[in-house]
């Protein structure tokens, strides 16, 4: 396992009156190899938390976090190289604008390799691969990241991350901002990363057609707490999901309302359009 | 001949940040009073930017702006705030105070609203956005879309005329969306014009008519049942169809389209 959380709670300091737990409990396992994870639950559920502890961003309050054999705990261990581990796991914020910082995005995206030792040369071409693989041509790269439209910086802080070469990939909200069609070149764009170099990839989103069509496994955080740990099949077929304040994907809703309406049997369980056709076609064919 | 004009009426607005590339192109756009329209687009299309230059927070290189009869120009972009209000589409943008109280009264205290009803509204409005626990909370201490309920607070706490939500809900969970939009539902047919900026094609179809945006000119404008019956279209502007009626044109193509199944995915995919 790649990184392994055991009873992690976390408050934030001086929340409030007495200390509130952004998360509480919390044990899990993440594979370094293969893995490709959304992360969902209500706003305020403590994702950006959790996903903060996957590179060691903030250290728990109580509990452990194992990152690639390394035990980060609550206090600071002088023998561990936190950079290291930020190397290992590349987080992309759920803001962009806490993430870019330099004066051009060339600039913005070769900080981290050449932060991490890769000479500019080299940092230079990551850039410009990274930002050709999120959807922005070269005209972008001397442009200011902070004067660029909401959903351009998104794919900048991505192109950012993606030229760390990171071994797992952790992001916030990476869809949220994006228009459909850059939705789904990222989402196409993780999932081929996934395939081709099995790297672990974690996703949080509150697009549940996306975690029905793109992930293999979902965790659901509820006030703080894990509520569930399964594959989006597992989930969707789970009743009265409000209570997690989540929804259905579009398939199983188009297609439960046309059961219902036609009233005849389908298999409503289909992860994309195409599959949703199909199951239409068995449902009226002759 | 006596001009009626609309309660938001934009004529050839152009504009650019640098002068080398115009950003927006010669867009008009009318809205009237009660109405509530979508604009999508892809990124960088020019949606945030038309909304900032209808608040007067960028001046157009070319056209005119009308807000309920003012002409927007420096001298009148105070008033048109005033019955203007604009949800950003980073809530941090709209962070001034120490105090997510402070930053729910900051838009009523521009409109010099008596502290009483302020602290009455604040109340009022936190409660409305579910954020009721948080308001001597620093805004900087909140998750993201704990944020976005805050900044829609704020300007919602206005009472302006007009609201523009730039992609205001795009980081809450599904049923806090839903939630607060049933709200807005209400508010508009309490009277409010909407204009909002959103990627979600689900959320758009609330609206009374669509605005698509595409490189800085208005690409569309017609209601949603208008627009899908043209899926190609669609597509040009780099938009999406709903899922229901990608299936349906999918099953049209196949030949395995039936009326009873047409229906429920029109009415499905139109909203309706
Ligand atoms: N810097 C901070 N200081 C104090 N409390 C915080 C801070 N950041 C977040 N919190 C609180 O911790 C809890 C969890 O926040 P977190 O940002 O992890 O939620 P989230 O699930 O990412 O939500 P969202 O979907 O809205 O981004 C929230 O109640 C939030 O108010
Ligand atoms: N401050 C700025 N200086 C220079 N150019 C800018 C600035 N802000 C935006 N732009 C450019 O203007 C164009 C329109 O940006 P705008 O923010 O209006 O797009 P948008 O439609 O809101 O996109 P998104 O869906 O990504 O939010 C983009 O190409 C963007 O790069
Ligand atoms: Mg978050
Ligand atoms: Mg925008």
């Amino acid at each position: 396992m790649a990184i392994r959380f055991r009873q992690v709670s976390y408050a934030y300091p001086g929340y409030g009156l007495g200390n509130y737990d952004a998360i509480k409990d919390i044990t899990l396992d993440i594979a370094a190899k293969g893995e490709f994870i959304a992360l969902v639950g209500q706003t305020g559920s403590g994702k950006s938390t959790l996903a903060q502890h996957m590179n060691a961003l903030i250290f728990p309050t109580e509990g452990t976090v194992e990152i690639f054999g390394k035990t980060v705990g609550p206090k600071r261990d002088r023998n561990i190289k936190y950079n290291e581990l930020r190397r290992q796991v590349g987080l992309v914020f759920q803001f962009p604008e806490y993430q870019l910082f330099e004066e051009t995005v060339e600039k913005d995206i070769m900080f981290g390799p050449m932060n991490f030792g890769v000479p500019e040369e080299e940092a230079r071409t990551m850039a410009w691969n990274a930002l050709g693989l999120v959807g922005l041509g070269p005209t972008y790269l001397k442009r200011n990241p902070l004067n660029l439209s909401g959903g351009e910086k998104k794919r900048v802080s991505i192109a950012g991350i993606l030229a760390m070469d990171p071994q797992i990939l952790v992001l916030d909200e990476p869809t949220s901002g994006l228009d459909p069609r850059g939705k789904a070149t990222m989402m196409d764009l993780f999932r081929s990363i996934r395939e081709k170099t099995g790297k672990t990839i974690v996703v949080i989103t509150h697009d549940m057609d996306l975690v029905y069509e793109y992930m293999d496994r979902v965790l659901v955080l509820d006030k703080g707490t894990l509520a569930f740990d399964g594959t989006p099949d597992e989930l969707f077929h789970m009743p009265r999901l409000d209570r997690l304040h989540l929804d259905y994907p579009a398939t199983i809703r188009v297609l439960s309302a046309v059961a219902k309406d036609l009233g005849i049997a389908i298999d409503v369980y289909q992860k994309d359009v195409a599959s949703a056709v199909s199951a239409i076609q068995k449902a009226v064919r002759p | 001949m006596v001009m009626l004009l609309s309660f938001l009426e934009i004529r050839n607005l152009s504009f650019s940040y640098n002068q080398k590339r115009m950003v927006l192109k010669h867009v008009d756009l009318a809205v009237e009073r009660g109405e509530w329209i979508a604009v999508l687009g892809h990124n960088g299309s020019g949606k945030s930017t038309l909304a900032k230059t209808i608040v007067g927070l960028l001046r157009p290189a070319e056209g005119t702006i009308t807000v309920d009869g003012i002409t927007l120009s420096d001298e009148t972009a105070y008033d048109v705030r005033r019955k203007v209000g604009i949800v950003f589409q980073n809530p941090d943008n709209q962070f001034v105070g120490v105090t997510v109280k402070d930053d729910i009264a900051f838009g009523m205290e521009n409109l010099s609203v008596p502290k009483e009803e302020m602290l009455q509204k604040i109340a009022f409005y936190a409660e409305k956005v579910g954020m009721a626990d948080y308001l001597d909370k620093e805004p900087s201490a909140l998750s993201g879309g704990q944020k976005q309920r805050i900044a829609i607070a704020g300007i919602l706490a206005m009472k302006t005329d007009m609201i523009i939500f730039d992609e205001a809900t795009s980081m809450l969970d599904p049923t806090s969306r839903r939630e607060l939009m049933d709200y807005i539902k209400t508010l508009h047919q309490e009277g409010l014009t909407i204009l909002m900026i959103t990627h979600d094609i689900e959320e758009a179809l609330m609206a009374d008519r669509l605005v698509v945006l595409k490189d800085g000119a208005v690409f569309a404008d017609d209601t949603a049942e208008h627009l899908f019956q043209r899926p190609e279209a669609f597509r040009e502007a780099y938009l999406e169809l709903p899922s229901a009626l990608r299936i349906y044109y999918e099953l049209e193509a196949a030949g395995d389209m039936t009326p009873p199944l047409a229906t429920t995915l029109w009415r499905f995919g139109s909203g309706k």
